[in-house]
């Protein structure tokens, strides 16, 4: 339907445009008729309770997307963020601890300096992933994978192998409170969600994003620091995963460092899913949203409907491929 | 003159050197993963062993990082070493045979502790009975619901010796009761988040319907607590089972949400050792771990017996306190 348009020669942005908005609405309704299966299938599915479950289970994984698509999109990728929450996690927890052992001296704090360290913890990753990254030009796949297992093993030093328990209530509210009956990780989830999406469609720096993913010789020759520009997506990536391990470990009330082992695949595959491209440049923070919610959902339903996790694995590989392939053939086809 | 002195120094330390490995036994522990609390206390009750403590048993550490292979790699090395004896806590119940095998052609003595290994060539094994705790946890639940309702069950990675034999356990602990009946039955991979969602989504799909909860682990029955408070329900309108009694589940057990039967890591871990010490003196030895008085059930027996049963503690109010305290 779109070919007359290709052929004419004002039209190349619009069918680009276009074709972005077929993918956004294709993987939307590819939800839709996944909730809509699920909803018949299962009758509580649709209930109140069930839908604010499913934006709770999909909190913690839409918040690492959300830092995977800005990195993604300047053609990199962070496998680290699975570590870095664990690491942000424990070090945090430590320091909201009533346990006489685990905790830093003169624990608990606050959860006003308990959740900025863990915060800081999750950005100091990040920052060195971006240094490394930027001015060494270390491929991003490898500084990740090594931050992926110095930030393991940093846990592990740092809490003795041991989980730091007993997180104060003041702590834990960030996992398990809500406001107006929202829980707090999914109004977190949100107010990230709504910032990234500011930041990407209605900022300068959002547009240099993709102008650096689609084509970086040509953002640095028009002017934009390409080096600081990719720095910056990494601590982004690093601050989110901070904040995605503290939420982790509020929510289970103890920081265990053998948490968010993996946690990387469901971020890249939610990021996948959502459309945006490993090559960079084009996606949509929404995509990724619709990403991490497909997963959810998907998990939540086969749940209810009492079938084994081991087909949720099978069923979110074919999807990723799938969603892939469907990009693939659209992106040909044009 | 330098050099001599220097040559001279080095064959001293040559002819000294076996001498000394005569009476100081060279002991390699290679436990499948050091990450969970399980095996730190594992660990960390070897080198408390009397006789690592002074300097008999020279003791080295090796973290399998939960892959079968790195555990036969380490093997190897133990083996090109001359180590004296091996203690063995294998990842796998099958790849760990290899392992096993290998050393015992290499003549060293491997002792297995807390893992099964599917070999008849260890010396002797220490550990418990997965099935006796399986059965135990489920007949708490099951005597606390007075024996009618519903429950799920939470399991560990799905063939893995320990889930299928707590499974076992469960079962037959199950099949007492016939009114029960088992709603839900899937794997949470011995993960506190993992049980923590499905928890979530189980009490979804059957609202009300829940009275018990068998976690085949102390991590997945807090995360099946965590859930429960989640949304809104008493705790204390279900039974909640684990095992292992880590210390989150023992402050657990104190506020009275759960209960959990503790797997005592140390008598595994300094049983184990003994009877590797004993195996590489070639039976001149007694033992010195004070966990063969502990447990007058689980006799030393002269070391002659191929399996050693630690028994399952459960974990009250009145001892969890004193564990609690041991840990730190």
């Amino acid at each position: 339907m779109s070919t007359t348009d290709n052929n004419s020669s004002t039209a190349w942005l619009g069918s680009d445009r276009r074709r972005l908005i077929i993918q956004e609405y294709g993987i939307f309704l590819a939800f839709l008729l996944l909730a809509f299966i699920l909803s018949v299938s299962n009758q509580y599915f649709l209930t109140p309770g069930n839908i604010s479950n499913v934006l709770l289970q999909t909190s913690i994984n839409g918040i690492l997307a959300i830092g995977m698509t800005f990195v993604i999109l300047t053609r990199g990728i962070d496998l680290s963020v699975g570590s870095v929450v664990a690491l942000a996690g424990i070090v945090s927890a430590s320091f909201a601890t009533t346990s006489a052992t685990a905790g830093i001296v003169g624990a608990p704090y606050s959860p006003f300096v308990a959740l900025p360290i863990g915060l800081f913890v999750g950005i100091a990753c990040g920052a060195i992933v971006g240094i490394i990254v930027s001015r060494f030009s270390v491929p991003a796949f490898v500084a990740t994978l090594g931050m992926l297992s110095a930030a393991r093993g940093m846990t592990l030093i740092y809490g003795g192998g041991k989980p730091v328990p007993a997180l104060t209530p003041d702590f834990r509210w960030i996992g398990t409170g809500s406001v107006f009956g929202v829980p707090m990780p999914v109004v977190l989830f949100a107010v990230v969600f709504l910032v990234s999406w500011y930041v990407l469609n209605r900022t300068r720096f959002g547009r240099y994003i993709y102008a650096v993913g689609g084509n970086p010789h040509a953002a640095n020759t028009s002017g934009i620091n390409v080096s600081r520009l990719r720095f910056s997506v990494y601590v982004i990536s690093g601050g989110l995963s901070g904040l995605a391990g503290m939420i982790l470990s509020a929510r289970t009330g103890s920081a265990l460092p053998q948490a968010g082992i993996a946690y990387e695949l469901d971020a890249i595959a939610a990021v996948v899913i959502g459309g945006t491209s490993l090559s960079g440049g084009v996606g949509r923070i929404t995509g990724t949203l619709i990403g991490a919610l497909i997963i959810g959902v998907m998990n939540n339903g086969l749940d209810l409907m009492g079938i084994q996790s081991y087909y949720q694995q099978v069923l979110k590989g074919a999807l990723i491929v799938g969603a892939v392939m469907l990009d693939q053939k659209r992106n040909m086809g044009g | 003159m330098k050099k001599l002195l220097i040559a001279l120094a080095a064959a001293t330390a040559l002819m000294a050197s076996p001498g000394l490995a005569q009476d100081k036994l060279k002991i390699g522990a290679a436990p499948y993963g050091l990450n969970a609390e399980f095996m730190q206390i594992w660990s960390a009750a070897l080198e408390q062993h009397p006789a690592v403590k002074s300097g008999e048993v020279e003791l080295t550490v090796f973290d399998g990082r939960y892959d079968a292979l790195v555990q036969q790699e380490q093997f190897n090395t133990m083996i090109t070493q001359q180590f004296d004896a091996i203690v063995f806590v294998p990842i796998d119940v099958e790849a760990g045979a290899t392992a096993v095998q290998a050393a015992y052609e290499a003549g060293i003595p491997v002792v297995g502790s807390n893992t099964r290994v599917n070999s008849d060539l260890l010396a002797a094994y220490v550990g418990s009975d997965d099935t006796v705790s399986g059965y135990m946890e489920a007949k708490t639940v099951l005597d606390k619901i007075g024996c009618k309702g519903n429950v799920v069950i939470l399991e560990g990675p799905i063939g893995q010796s320990s889930q299928i034999s707590r499974l076992e356990g469960n079962q037959k602990a199950l099949a007492e009761c016939p009114d029960v009946k088992v709603l839900e039955q899937q794997t949470a991979n011995w993960s506190r988040a993992e049980a923590q969602t499905l928890m979530e989504n189980w009490l979804t799909a059957h609202p009300g319907q829940i009275n018990g909860v068998i976690g085949q682990n102390d991590e997945m029955a807090l995360g099946a607590i965590e859930a429960i408070k989640a949304a809104k329900l008493n705790v204390g309108d279900f039974a909640i089972a684990g095992i292992d009694g880590i210390t989150d589940a023992l402050n657990a057990v104190k506020e009275g949400t759960m209960t959990s039967i503790l797997q005592d890591a140390r008598a595994q871990a300094q049983g184990a050792l003994d009877l590797a010490i004993f195996h590489a003196r070639k039976g001149d030895y007694k033992p010195q771990s004070d966990i063969w008085a502990q447990y007058p059930d689980m006799p030393f027996n002269d070391g002659k017996d191929k399996n050693y049963n630690v028994p399952w503690t459960p974990v009250t109010t009145d001892n969890a306190d004193k564990l609690i305290e041991s840990r730190q």
